[in-house]
């Protein structure tokens, strides 16, 4: 396991990223370790989804570095992603609702024998999955259309863990859940850190973040603001940098 | 949510609610044949059964490959005017060219396969809708065909070629008054599906899935094995086991396991689904649509080969509607209309409701202008039905 010390698992430098007139991120460093749960915070706007699409493949940086394990790679679509062991939850979830627990599972990833589906063994291990995470599914062969939103999200979750990945990004898991439901996703991505992974936890929900996250990246305007130890910082000071009361320059940035 | 216990069993009310989409199909198809052999003694004789079989094959045959393109999410409107291409050119090439049968059905392939490609490549590559691309495909094929035949009809093919969709396989292993082959291919095919029912529910209940109970079970093979070994023998009475019966099982039996066991199949159902979903997960949607096109392209061949063969020669008009039965077949048996959702078994016997409805019509002596008026409804009543359905689905969710 890459403890402290070693390369972090993730490092992205000095990302830029525009959208025609606008400029979603400028010069924006990021980093996650393994074992360590990495939330991701700002305003609607600061770049929070556009800096974790580029983890994922689906958007491609304009200027900057991303460094995997001390490598520089490209990750230039979501099957490279998937290649290099990076698993997203996206915030429109992305499951389809006709197919089953198990085949949403393995959705673009099929476990094949001369281009046939292994049904038997993607239902054993979706189980096991399930498992892994205590997830409360009825049976993995039920269609997504049949089951709530908080099983849907743990569906969603259990999905990457499907090709044994490194790093986890989650785009907004808890939106739209109720209480209970959104207690038992902050469960699945505390199992998610246990398991020695690295996980990006993109959330608007300040109790959330400061109940699962190691540590907190503020963006503001496209930019960093600020690096917070989840342990040790007051939901006033993480607050203050989202709205951009107080302005941290990455000079200052200090981490664990 | 129902909770599942390994070898639980279900009984008729739990197994017909729980799938009410699939079982109202067969039902009403059953009561259609009921009502029909009630009204005319005919309709159940050997000889009909027969015509049903050579009348409708290639529709069915159109419906395996539109059922894949309307749960993509994509529709057809072409195929009609494929047939009549790819008919017109078997001709041309066996009747004009005097070349051997095989090298006639050899080339409306290649040309099925080269409009599928066409179509493949405008609505995967170009991204432009399968409803404008076909619309245009339309017009374009049935226009090509027209330049092809010069206007004009040609016929007859005879021999072999005339025998893909009017010959019989019967006598080889004699019987009087039946054919002993027929009906052994039939058997054959009841074990079969004896076989793989059995090996399902084991698999369902090695998975702690819910199954019937075993005397349901056992009924229903009982009841299908008869209906399919009756159907067998009136077959076997009239002209024995036609050619294109045995073409229409294949690709059946092959593009069923396409959809529900292989990736690609996979892939179609997702894609329907959902777009995004696919696409962010690394589905290939390019590739799929396009050889979803390709695949359609060629079933669409497959059928003017064996409409051409049926009609003997081939006509500048031939296929004209075929793509409405075909897509009518679909939404009839089962597939949804914004796609993800249906079955090529669904599709078979939304085709054969369509093809019973026509045959008995016909043998009633109820003119084309009342045919059609019937044929409508039934289509309307059937999506009607199926959104019902869906609305009670979600409600009680």
């Amino acid at each position: 396991m890459n403890e402290r010390g070693g390369a972090p698992l993730l490092s992205m430098r000095q990302i830029s990223k525009r959208f025609g007139a606008v400029e979603a991120l400028s010069g924006v460093d990021f980093e996650v370790r393994a074992h360590e749960v990495v939330a991701l915070v700002g305003d609607n706007g600061a770049g929070k989804s556009t800096l974790a699409r580029m983890v994922s493949g689906v958007l491609q940086p304009d200027a900057g570095i991303i460094e995997i394990e001390g490598q520089q790679v490209s990750i230039s679509s979501p099957s490279v992603a998937h290649e290099m062991r990076i698993a997203t939850v996206f915030q429109d979830l992305a499951l389809a609702d006709n197919l089953d627990v198990t085949a949403n599972l393995f959705l673009g990833h099929e476990l094949r024998e001369n281009g046939m589906l292994q049904d038997g063994r993607m239902e054993q291990i979706t189980r096991d999955v399930l498992a892994k995470l205590a997830s409360r599914i009825p049976s993995v062969r039920t269609p997504l259309s049949a089951l709530s939103a908080g099983q849907r999200q743990s569906v969603a979750i259990a999905r990457t863990l499907i090709g044994d990945p490194r790093l986890v990004v989650l785009d907004e898991p808890t939106a739209a859940l109720s209480a209970v439901q959104t207690a038992e996703v902050l469960t699945h991505i505390e199992r998610l850190r246990d398991l020695g992974l690295g996980v990006i936890l993109i959330s608007h929900n300040m109790t959330d973040v400061r109940a699962v996250s190691d540590r907190i990246e503020v963006l503001r305007h496209g930019r960093n603001n600020g690096s917070f130890d989840a342990s040790r910082t007051s939901f006033e000071e993480i607050l203050a940098a989202i709205t951009g009361a107080t302005h941290v320059e990455p000079g200052l940035r200090s981490v664990g | 949510m129902t909770t599942t216990v390994a070898g639980v069993g279900v009984g008729v009310r739990d197994l017909v609610t729980r799938n009410v989409r699939q079982s109202g199909i067969f039902v009403a198809f059953i009561a259609i044949v009921a009502l029909f052999s009630v009204l005319n003694s005919d309709f159940l004789s050997p000889g009909n059964l027969t015509n049903i079989v050579l009348q409708y094959s290639y529709v069915l045959i159109l419906a395996t490959g539109m059922l894949m393109v309307i749960v993509l999410g994509q529709i057809d409107l072409s195929v009609g005017s494929v047939v009549a291409l790819t008919g017109a050119v078997a001709a041309e090439v066996v009747i004009k060219g005097h070349a051997p049968w095989y090298v006639g059905v050899l080339s409306a392939l290649v040309v099925g396969f080269l409009v599928g490609c066409w179509q493949g490549f405008w609505v995967a590559s170009v991204g432009i809708p399968g409803f404008i691309v076909t619309l245009a495909g339309m017009l374009l094929f049935r226009g090509l065909t027209y330049i092809v035949l010069n206007n004009i009809s040609l016929s007859p093919f005879n021999g072999t070629y005339y025998g893909i969709a009017n010959g019989f396989l019967n006598g080889l292993f004699g019987g009087y008054g039946i054919d002993t082959f027929t009906v052994v291919i039939f058997a054959i095919a009841v074990v079969g599906y004896a076989v793989s029912q059995w090996r399902t529910r084991r698999g369902r209940i090695a998975y702690q899935q819910v199954v019937e109970s075993m005397p349901l079970f056992v009924a229903k093979i009982v009841v299908v094995a008869a209906v399919v070994m009756w159907f067998g023998s009136q077959l076997a009475r009239s002209r024995g086991l036609p050619i294109v019966l045995i073409l229409l099982a294949v690709l059946i039996i092959a593009y069923s396991i396409v959809m529900q066991k292989s990736v690609f199949g996979r892939h179609i159902y997702a894609i329907g689904g959902n777009l995004n979903a696919a696409q962010l997960s690394g589905v290939k949607v390019r590739k799929v649509t396009f050889w979803t096109f390709v695949n359609m392209g060629v079933l669409a061949s497959v059928a003017g080969v064996v409409f051409s063969a049926r009609t003997n020669g081939a006509q500048p008009g031939a296929g004209n509607m075929f793509e409405l039965d075909a897509i009518a077949a679909c939404f009839i048996g089962g597939a949804s209309t914004t796609g993800g959702v249906g079955r090529v078994t669904g599709a078979m016997v939304g085709g054969l409701i369509m093809a019973v409805l026509a045959n008995g019509m016909q043998l009633m002596g109820v003119g084309q202008a009342v045919q059609q008026v019937v044929k409508g409804i039934v289509l309307l009543l059937a999506v009607a039905f199926d959104i019902w359905n869906r609305r009670r689905a979600e409600a009680t969710r």
